[in-house]
């Protein structure tokens, strides 16, 4: 078989396991109509939270152009894809293993990281609505200021995030094969991320080590990248330093999660406890 | 083939066989015997740490993409679809996670619809169904890509026993008798394996006991039944083990 056949049958299969999940979604109705009204709730609580907390000083903290409001939303809202990368893969992983089709995704012409892939499609797709939801009603509602945004710009650091994120998500779903419940390495990189990436307020903000040690983690580049895009209207080729030290963290992250992924797979199918959960 | 890691006990332990093409092998023996093991390891849902295995001439450790083409596979659970979707479209998505085009696999599903006997139930929702009919289900979805190979895991285990009766005759006449496909299985239903198998393989704490037909084994244990020969194989296994 050709690499481009394989290509495009793995671009099918994404699409496929896609097309499953929002298949699934669709047959529970409600819950769309529930995220519509929850990100109408997340909204207005940030706005009330920043016309609470806004003043003089903070404002001049915050970058140029910018209120709390738009700050935190921004923070809030990109901060869920790493959430989100960091649980899609483990979720689908025990997912699987719980609704007993793992073993007959694993018999399939289909390789594991494949099947995680595709489950974690429809995840960021709803992250990215859930996304523009929010922004929405911060926009229609609130003042978000969205028409002077550099969508462009925004998409590539959103693009490079999810690749630096995916690498951290494989990691946490490595653990997982392993130790089946309990995840320190989610726990940490989230709790760290919340800490010292930026999510509520600047980096600046931070004592000097932790500036150092925000740096060494994606969600800060990120989430600089994406307020500059969305609240600062800062140029693509602006943009470039984030995205790039997103792209290092993938090139970086993604081969060694990988490896660390398909030695933990293979560790499971010796111990015999793959579908273990 | 043996599965075994530092932390748990073999799983398998000396055991070597071959099944020809087109043949019924069954497994049979206690809980925990290695059968279900020995099938996981055919699937390369497992790796033997020591030995090996081969599916129609491919190494299960290190072909195990064209192993997997080669097989397939079906358990005894009714939890192994997504339950949410229907009949048809969980076909079509395992149907395409095996290679199979939209196009091939609606007609594979045509063509499987009347011996499955799942004509109204293709567009209903899983979670509809009954154990039986998810069972033909399953058989379906494990047919789909026209293996040679059909592994099952105690396939009657959860089926009423007039559902489990219709599930061995079209397992013997449709399955191998017009598509003359190998079926490997696990049971610990005796009867089943009388009517289905042409050699048993008699397995116990992970060693193969013997492998024969029916009555090739009552001859070697002196038994009048399939029960009394595998209650001798074991009890002179374990005679001789001490």
């Amino acid at each position: 078989m050709s690499r481009s056949t394989q290509f495009a049958l793995t671009l099918r299969k994404l699409a496929l396991l896609f097309l499953r999940d929002l298949a699934v979604a669709r047959s529970y109705r409600s819950a769309f109509i529930i995220e519509i009204f929850q990100a109408l709730f997340g909204s207005a609580t940030f706005y009330f939270l920043s016309r609470f907390v806004s003043s003089p000083a903070l404002d001049k903290s915050l970058p140029p152009g910018t209120n709390y409001f738009s700050f935190a939303l921004v923070g809030v809202a990109f901060f869920d894809y790493l959430s989100v990368a960091l649980s899609t893969f483990d979720a689908s992983l025990q997912e699987a293993r719980q609704n007993g089709t793992l073993e007959h995704l694993l018999v399939t012409q289909t390789s594991l990281p494949v099947i995680l892939a595709g489950s974690s499609l429809y995840p960021f797709v709803l992250m990215s609505l859930s996304t523009a939801i929010y922004f929405g009603w911060g926009a229609v509602l609130f003042g978000f200021p969205l028409r002077q945004a550099n969508w462009l710009g925004a998409l590539l650091v959103l693009g490079a995030s999810v690749l630096a994120f995916s690498g951290l998500g494989i990691l946490s779903a490595s653990y997982l094969l392993i130790f089946k419940r309990g995840n320190p390495v989610n726990w940490a990189i989230l709790g760290l991320s919340t800490v010292v990436g930026g999510m509520m307020y600047p980096v600046s903000v931070l004592p000097v080590w932790l500036q150092y040690v925000a740096r060494l983690i994606p969600v800060t580049y990120s989430l600089e990248g994406m307020r500059a895009a969305i609240l600062g209207h800062a140029s693509t080729l602006e943009l470039l330093p984030s995205i790039g030290a997103l792209l290092l963290f993938a090139v970086i992250l993604l081969p060694i999660s990988f490896a660390i992924f398909s030695w933990a797979l293979r560790r499971t199918k010796i111990t015999g406890t793959l579908t273990h959960f | 083939m043996q599965p075994v890691t530092r932390l748990t006990v073999p799983a398998l332990r000396g055991i070597s066989l071959e099944v020809e093409p087109g043949e019924v092998l069954a497994a049979v023996g206690a809980n925990g015997a290695g059968k279900s093991t020995l099938l996981r390891i055919l699937t390369t849902l497992l790796i033997p740490t020591r030995g090996g295995a081969r599916v129609c001439g491919f190494d299960v450790a290190r072909e195990p993409a064209k192993v997997r083409l080669q097989i397939g596979y079906h358990t005894g659970g009714d939890a192994c679809f997504y339950s949410r979707l229907t009949a048809r479209e969980n076909l079509l998505l395992f149907g395409g996670l095996n290679n199979i085009s939209d196009a091939e696999a609606s007609r594979r599903i045509a063509e499987l619809t009347e011996p499955f006997g799942l004509g109204e139930l293709l567009d209903r929702q899983v979670r509809t169904l009954s154990t039986g009919n998810i069972h033909r289900l399953g058989l379906a979805r494990a047919m789909l890509h026209r293996p040679s190979v059909l592994l099952l895991d105690e396939p009657t285990r959860s089926l009423d026993p007039l559902a489990a009766a219709e599930f061995r005759r079209f397992l013997l006449e449709d399955i191998v008798r017009v598509h003359g496909t190998t079926l490997i299985f696990a049971s610990h239903t005796l009867a089943e394996v009388e009517q289905l198998a042409g050699r048993i393989a008699v397995m116990d704490n992970g060693r193969l006991l013997g492998c024969d037909t029916l009555a090739g084994l009552k001859s070697a244990a002196g038994a009048a039944t399939l029960e009394e020969s595998l209650a001798v194989l074991t009890s002179r296994a374990s005679r001789e083990a001490q």
